[in-house]
């Protein structure tokens, strides 16, 4: 194989099918990556068994047809360094010659027959959304999966599309997050995606990105396509719990308030819950919402700051941090809290799309 | 004077080396049935089985000419001469059980000989039996026993309650039926059935039914032959260990037994993946030749000896050994193969797999590492305040050292004590340390509940079903709100608020499997040193590496400790190399 191409798009691709490569394995194959030059240019991919990427890329000029397989880190820190505009990939058996302005390198890779193949993927369903919509959908939803590694944990997100909306759902079962999104497509598909495919996609995806993106999703797994880049994913065969029953109908109180003033007010008083026991309580009455925190060791917290308080009006205890992070990702200027009492989920309207579900915290 | 005893006083001596509480009953009658051919039993046990047993089968009958010995002491038809001992190929060979049983209890037996036209029904109150008397009956027998110890009060006195002898009941109804996957069994008590295992399961599939849906995944099918050996059956995976050793079952040719040798070779082969104070799960068929085995050397049959006992707990070691180190090795058998393969294991989503065919070939055993010298001679673990009578004679070992550490391979401490070198796993002081702050901190503050919004529903056994509505006040008083969901499973709706982080599913599971034997620990305190072990876990997981200072601020505190000796999980948390010992090895001393 002899290939010519041009440094950084050659970088950014790698770096992009990097992303999947394991930084353990008990297969030490798996930490390469795969390059194969053909008449219509270069194509790179990358697997670690669950997920796998691949990249496409044709303004190349291909001298010599052929395989390489390179050692992936090695070869991203080395396109990184390099300073001339273009670089110089020359193979023969299973050494790799790379040339560029920094000097003359030789990577030592194995044999690519060793590398597993690339799965060829039955067509799924399938439905387009601009990649930066998805992008938020994955940044309002994610934050709210379990993060715990357990057997009876649900470390994805639930992709819910029926009647023209696709919908992202997390939850780690004391909170919950929803984004969706209308899309112009008759197509139904349910399925749990893996969180660290997901967390590959936002390294990937462009913010505000126009481009559309291509979701394909077969029984067993999920393919997303941008441009020349394309990102595939298993499936985790588990039961998402039904995520409409639990989203409160009505409500005791409304509370409206700047989003700015309640992230701050609540950066305040969180720093006073206890780190193993966080709790913070919320009451809202006269037009005001009151934030309170106590440790028995270090102090006691009390902040108010105005709002628009309708309905009973009444206090409920909330673990900061799950409100701090749906903060975070909020967009929008003024938050709606809808509660009721400790006993029943609330609702936080943090975007048009985007709502989120918290339960409080009670006395035993 | 001496006096002969009157043969009633002989066989209720007898009948308490058979009979020592109801269990022990249905265990007999089971085994009768199964010798008798049943391929359908039915158990039903009345107010724990001291009102009433009855075991009822569908195998051959009595011979109506055996029914007036029934009941009499060292009848069979099962042994006739002295060498047929050696080889027992039937559960019961004794010709005691029925005896025993119609001493000290009111007994039935109803029973109709396969094909013969009607049946015939014997009584016994206390030893005495009545003429048998014909009487309609389907085929198979039925044997009732009431009114169990009536006549021993003794014995009636140290009955549990009837709600932990139906649990024992259906423990050893639930360990019996996985011998014999090919036979319908049901238990009922007190009208409810507990248990409804029909006939040509798999076994993992059984084993759930009995134990609890969640074990079934996460069970390591095994099967080896050896020479004149085989061993079927599974083991789980360690993260399924228990805290108790309820679910090590091992049956040799089709009985349910123990065997000491046997059982220490398994645990050994589980010992580096388990934590301390942790049983491995497993369920293994061992069959060997009937004359390689002694099934009489127990009164209630519940031990067996191995003629080769040192060749069968090889043999088991080995089988355990390969099944747990093949589990890291299927990931990497499927090398080469397609990208996205559905039946790879999911290593990184924590999910179990379900798609795994339990009774699909093993994968291929890896090759044995070398073996591992169970420790250093003359090497000293701490033992952790568990075993009586030694934590008052323990001293804190971080009293007495130097200031001075060395760390090593990130986790590890050398430090110098008085009377030699101390090798601290700094990970598991630092729980220790972590645990007690937390107990400190948590004593008289009010419990709060982090609702779940989505409850958390948990498969359990009947059971844990009925430990935990006994438990649920206790439970809630700490913070963990259960509701029961169905038959055979229950919801989390809370959480302690100091768990916040820890799944509600994983919490009810870690509880259940610390065993549910009544007695010992209040629930209460049990509940409440789980959840601080685990906060324990959680804070000491999130938190960083630990500096220099820390490290000197961490032996500090071990120094003030009551019980440094061992994390909160069991595991040792220091090794002394005393000075002797160093002397020796370095032959500065003979
Ligand atoms: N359910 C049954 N169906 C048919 N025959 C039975 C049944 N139960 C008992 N018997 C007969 O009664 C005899 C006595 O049973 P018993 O349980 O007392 O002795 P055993 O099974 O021979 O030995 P062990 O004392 O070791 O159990 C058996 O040998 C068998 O012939
Ligand atoms: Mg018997």
């Amino acid at each position: 194989m002899k290939i010519l191409c041009d440094r950084n798009a050659l970088q950014e691709a790698v770096t992009v099918v990097s992303s999947v490569v394991p930084v353990k394995t008990t297969k030490p194959i798996l930490q390469n990556l795969l390059v194969r030059a053909d008449t219509e240019g270069i194509t790179l991919f990358a697997t670690d068994l669950e997920m796998a990427a691949r990249v496409q890329l044709d303004a190349v000029k291909v001298s010599k047809k052929g395989s390489v397989l390179l050692p992936a880190r090695e070869t991203a820190a080395l396109l990184r360094e390099l300073s001339d505009p273009t670089v110089t990939l020359e193979s023969s058996d299973q050494r790799c010659r790379i040339e560029s302005g920094g000097g003359s390198f030789v990577l030592l890779g194995e044999s690519p027959e060793e590398y597993p193949e690339e799965s060829q993927n039955k067509s799924g369903k399938r439905i387009e959304i601009p990649a930066g919509r998805m992008l938020r959908m994955i940044q309002e939803t994610i934050f709210a999966a379990a993060r715990e590694e357990t057997r009876y944990a649900i470390n994805g997100v639930l992709l819910d599309c029926a009647g023209g909306c696709l919908r992202l759902v997390a939850t780690d079962g004391r909170r919950l997050a929803i984004s969706y999104e209308n899309i112009d497509s008759k197509v139904e598909f349910k399925v749990v995606v893996p969180l660290r495919a997901l967390n590959t996609m936002v390294r990937a995806l462009p913010e505000d990105g126009k481009e559309a993106l291509q979701l394909e999703v077969g029984d067993k797994q999920i393919v997303f396509k941008i441009g020349s880049t394309q990102l595939q994913s298993q499936l985790l065969e588990t039961r998402f719990p039904d995520y409409e029953g639990v989203l409160p109908k009505s409500a005791d109180t409304t509370v409206e308030v700047q989003k700015a003033v309640l992230e701050s007010a609540l950066r305040r008083a969180a720093i006073l819950a206890p780190n193993d026991m966080r709790m913070v309580r919320f009451e809202a009455g006269d037009n005001q919402l009151r934030l309170t925190a106590e440790s028995t060791a270090r102090g006691r917290a009390d902040v108010a700051v105005d709002a628009v308080i309708k309905g009973a009006g009444g206090g409920i205890n909330f673990n900061p941090d799950y409100i701090l992070e749906a903060l975070r990702v909020c967009k929008l200027d003024d938050v709606r809290l809808d509660m009721s009492d400790d006993s029943m989920p609330a609702k936080f309207t943090l975007g048009e799309s985007f709502t989120y579900v918290v339960m409080p915290i009670s006395g035993a | 004077m001496i006096r002969r005893l009157p043969p009633a006083v002989v066989n209720q001596i007898a009948a308490g080396e058979v009979v020592e509480r109801p269990v022990s009953v249905v265990k007999e009658l089971l085994e009768n049935a199964l010798d008798a051919g049943a391929l359908r039993i039915r158990v039903e046990v009345d107010g724990g089985g001291a009102e009433r047993i009855a075991v009822i089968d569908d195998g051959d009958g009595f011979l109506p000419e055996d029914l007036p010995l029934a009941f009499a002491s060292h009848a069979t038809s099962k042994l006739q001469t002295v060498a047929d001992l050696d080889h027992i190929g039937s559960l019961g060979f004794r010709g005691e059980a029925l005896a025993s049983i119609g001493a000290i209890s009111r007994a039935l037996v109803r029973s109709r000989r396969r094909g013969a036209e009607a049946g015939w029904e014997v009584r016994c109150e206390g030893g005495v039996e009545t003429a048998p008397q014909p009487c309609g009956a389907p085929e198979g027998t039925r044997l009732e026993v009431r009114d169990l110890f009536y006549n021993v009060p003794a014995r009636r006195r140290f009955l549990k309650s009837a709600g932990a002898e139906r649990a024992r009941i259906q423990e050893l109804v639930a360990e019996l039926s996985l011998a014999r996957l090919d036979v319908d069994v049901t238990l009922v008590a007190d009208g409810r059935e507990l248990l409804r295992l029909p006939a040509g399961d798999s076994l993992p599939a059984r084993f759930a039914r009995c134990f609890g849906v969640e074990l079934q995944h996460g069970l390591l099918p095994v099967s080896r032959t050896f020479a004149g050996l085989t061993v079927a059956g599974f083991v789980a995976e360690p993260d399924l260990a228990r805290r108790d050793g309820k679910l090590e079952l091992m049956f040799v040719n089709g009985r349910r037994a123990r065997e000491s040798s046997a059982l220490y070779a398994i645990r050994q082969a589980f010992r580096e993946y388990l934590m301390g104070g942790r049983f491995p799960v497993y369920v293994l068929q061992v069959n060997l030749p009937a004359d390689q085995v002694d099934a009489n050397v127990h009164p209630r049959k519940a031990e067996v000896r191995f003629v080769e006992a040192r060749r069968v707990a090889g043999c088991l070691h080995e089988t355990v050994r390969a099944a747990l180190q093949a589990r890291g090795a299927a990931a990497d058998a499927a090398a080469g193969g397609v990208v996205i393969d559905a039946r790879l294991p999911r290593a990184r989503s924590g999910f179990p797999d379900r798609s795994r065919d339990l009774f699909g070939p093993p994968p291929a055993a890896a090759p044995a590492p070398p073996p591992r010298e169970a420790a250093v001679a003359g090497v000293r673990e701490s033992r952790g305040p568990g075993e009586p009578g030694e934590a008052a004679v323990r001293p804190n070992p971080f009293q007495r050292v130097s200031g001075r550490f060395l760390q090593v391979l990130d986790l590890y401490l050398l430090l110098e004590g008085p009377d030699g070198l101390l090798v601290v796993d700094q990970h598991a002081l630092h729980e220790r340390v972590v645990y007690e702050r937390l107990r400190r901190r948590h004593a008289g503050r009010p419990v709060q509940v982090q609702r779940l919004l989505v409850p958390a529903v948990v498969e359990v056994s009947p059971t844990e079903l009925a430990w935990i509505e006994a438990a649920s006040a206790e439970l809630a008083e700490q913070g963990l709100l259960v509701e029961p969901f169905g038959p055979a499973a229950v919801a989390v709706q809370g959480v302690p608020a100091v768990l916040a982080k820890v799944d509600g599913k994983r919490l009810l599971r870690d509880l259940l499997a610390t065993g549910n034997e009544d007695g010992g620990t209040a629930v209460q305190d049990r509940i409440a040193e789980r959840f601080h072990a685990m906060a324990c876990r959680a804070a000491v997981m999130s938190g960083d590496r630990l500096g220099e200072a820390e490290i000197e601020a961490l032996l500090q505190e071990a120094a003030t400790l009551e019980h440094p000796h061992n994390c909160p999980h069991g595991r040792p948390t220091v090794l002394t190399f005393g000075t002797a010992e160093l002397e020796r090895y370095f032959r500065r001393r003979c």
